[in-house]
């Protein structure tokens, strides 16, 4: 699977877990960037990620996300 | 020593004038004396307490940050944070809990031998010791490198003006401030003295006002009418606010003047429309504390079932934020109904958000803000109650209210206010919050504050000068403390 596909993906998971149809996602997309991203959603759409891709995130790997990109590095690495 | 004392008065303009005069070298040691100086006022042995933990937080995180393993990193993490929460178990919370040993012990037959410690709370503890482990913490997750300088690290701690009641800092955001060299910026030292006259304001004229009622009722329940009773829980609702602001614009000011900008730490809260947005508006720096270093761990750790995990998560966080407010059962049934609320709109979310599309948003937003504001008015009687019995009692006495108005001609024959306060006392309280009310939403939809900016220099000083009359005229005849020193 490739990044494209990747971020296709979590771009679902985003719009589920924040509930809003219309969001669209980039790479370097952040938190600030979209409402409603906040610390208690972050957790849920990791877990979301976690269960569809089936990988598992490290405690430090969570909190150090920067942003979309990262997280889709780390996915790529995970599932590699 | 206080904000509104006379004694601050004399300390401040004497350590700003000092810090301006003084060379960028000898500044951090100016701080620093002052800082001892200023937390001495209230008991000067306890600076021990403080000096303790200093030096077990600085060689802890030196330790962390150079230990080669993730497990002597967690090693000194938990010496840190065994030190820092040994010391708030000591002086804040072993009377608590061993008066409950006792009272369990004694339903059960037996004696609890332990007695109970006879000494005062070290003021602002649970404030100081928060920062100390939040730097620590920082530096266990790799977000910060040990700071090497012991007097500034000593500082981190000590600044005075969030020394006893915060904002509580990170070491991000203010130990890099120290080693910058701060140059006199009149427009800086205006903007911060600004901020600190809006405090000045909002506490000796508001809250200070407000306490005399409100002080007046809850100490004497049950010569109360419901109305006054009813009236104290709203008036106590804005005391606090006004009251833990305040503390926070003079802290923020008295830094600003100086150079230093410390963390906002209120977005008008009343303003929420859910109590989980409340808590992201309210005292947001010790809401992050605890989102950053108990709420997400305990999720990340639960994370196999997320529904319960977060439920769960919300509940121990709120009863501990409950509880880092004092060792008391009213407390930690504050923070308990701040848990099952912030659940309940987890739970609700998707419902509550297809629910709000249905509806007139203004509508909606408004009866959403309602509802918030009176559900933490509610909570405040058990924060502000003296015991458990007395909060009930005031929760018993609430829907005397229709009574009381239904048979107005009755109640009218009797004093229907609390008679601490003079009538014109009362009307005084009510006109100071509708006023603040006015500023706060002349400030959200025109920005007043920065308008008075922009004015020529006679409508600012104008300005500035009504403000220091209003304080002189309408100062409380009686100072009170800040509630949130005893925290």
């Amino acid at each position: 699977m490739d990044k494209k596909e990747i971020l296709i993906k979590i771009n679902e998971i985003f719009k589920n877990i924040l509930d809003n149809e219309a969001l669209t996602i980039y790479e370097n997309t952040i938190a600030s960037d979209v409402e409603d991203w906040d610390s208690l959603n972050h957790i849920q759409i990791i877990v979301a990620i976690e269960k569809t891709f089936k990988i598992r995130f490290t405690t430090n790997e969570i909190h150090h996300f920067k942003n979309v990109g990262e997280l889709l590095v780390a996915i790529e690495s995970k599932l590699a | 020593m206080l904000f509104n004392s006379i004694e601050f008065l004399f300390f401040f303009p004497i350590v700003t004038v000092l810090f301006f005069i003084l060379p960028h070298r000898f500044r951090w040691q100016l701080l620093l004396g002052a800082s001892c100086f200023f937390y001495m006022f209230f008991k000067p042995e306890y600076i021990l307490i403080l000096a303790a933990t200093i030096v077990v937080d600085y060689f802890a995180g030196i330790l962390i940050d150079e230990a080669p393993t993730e497990k002597l990193k967690k090693k000194y993490l938990l010496i840190s944070l065994v030190a820092n929460i040994g010391v708030l178990a000591v002086f804040k919370y072993f009377n608590f809990i061993n008066n409950n040993v006792t009272g369990l012990a004694y339903v059960f037959g037996f004696h609890n031998p332990i007695p109970a410690l006879n000494m005062l709370l070290p003021i602002g503890l649970s404030f100081h010791t928060f920062q100390a482990m939040s730097y620590t913490l920082e530096i266990s997750r790799g977000n910060y490198k040990a700071e090497k300088h012991f007097g500034i690290y000593a500082l981190y701690v000590m600044f005075y003006p969030q020394l006893v009641a915060g904002p509580i800092e990170r070491p991000q955001n203010i130990i890099y401030q120290f080693y910058e060299e701060k140059k006199f910026y009149y427009d800086c030292v205006m903007s911060g003295l600004r901020l600190m006259l809006w405090g000045f304001l909002k506490k000796i004229v508001i809250a200070d006002n407000l306490t005399t009622y409100t002080d007046g009722v809850f100490n004497n329940l049950h010569t109360q009418t419901s109305i006054a009773i009813v009236i104290s829980i709203f008036f106590f609702a804005f005391q606090i606010f006004c009251d833990f602001s305040a503390y926070t614009d003079i802290a923020r000011g008295a830094a600003r003047v100086m150079g230093y900008e410390l963390i906002k730490n209120f977005n008008y809260p009343f303003r929420s429309r859910s109590v989980t947005e409340f808590w992201r508006r309210w005292h947001m720096s010790l809401t992050s504390w605890f989102n950053d270093y108990l709420f997400t761990p305990l999720v990340i750790k639960n994370r196999r079932s997320i529904s319960f995990g977060i439920i769960f998560a919300l509940m121990i966080t709120f009863s501990l934020s409950g509880l880092w407010h004092g060792a008391a059962w009213t407390y930690v049934s504050f923070g308990v109904m701040h848990g099952f609320a912030t659940s309940y709109e987890f739970i609700t979310k998707k419902w509550r958000s297809r629910l709000s599309k249905k509806i007139n948003p203004f509508i909606y937003n408004h009866i959403s803000q309602l509802l918030t504001f009176l559900f933490a008015c509610f909570t405040w009687i058990f924060f502000r109650a003296n015991t458990m019995d007395d909060a009930f009692y005031i929760v018993s006495r609430i829907p005397g209210i229709f009574n009381e108005i239904n048979h107005w001609s009755i109640t009218r024959s009797k004093p229907i206010f609390d008679e601490s306060m003079s009538n014109l006392g009362h009307i005084y309280c009510f006109m100071f919050i509708i006023v603040l009310e006015g500023i706060h939403y002349l400030d959200n939809h025109y920005q007043i504050f920065h308008l008075v900016l922009k004015q020529n220099k006679f409508i600012r000083w104008t300005v500035y000068y009504s403000m220091m009359l209003i304080i002189i005229f309408f100062a409380s005849a009686t100072s009170h403390r800040f509630i949130y020193f005893q925290f």
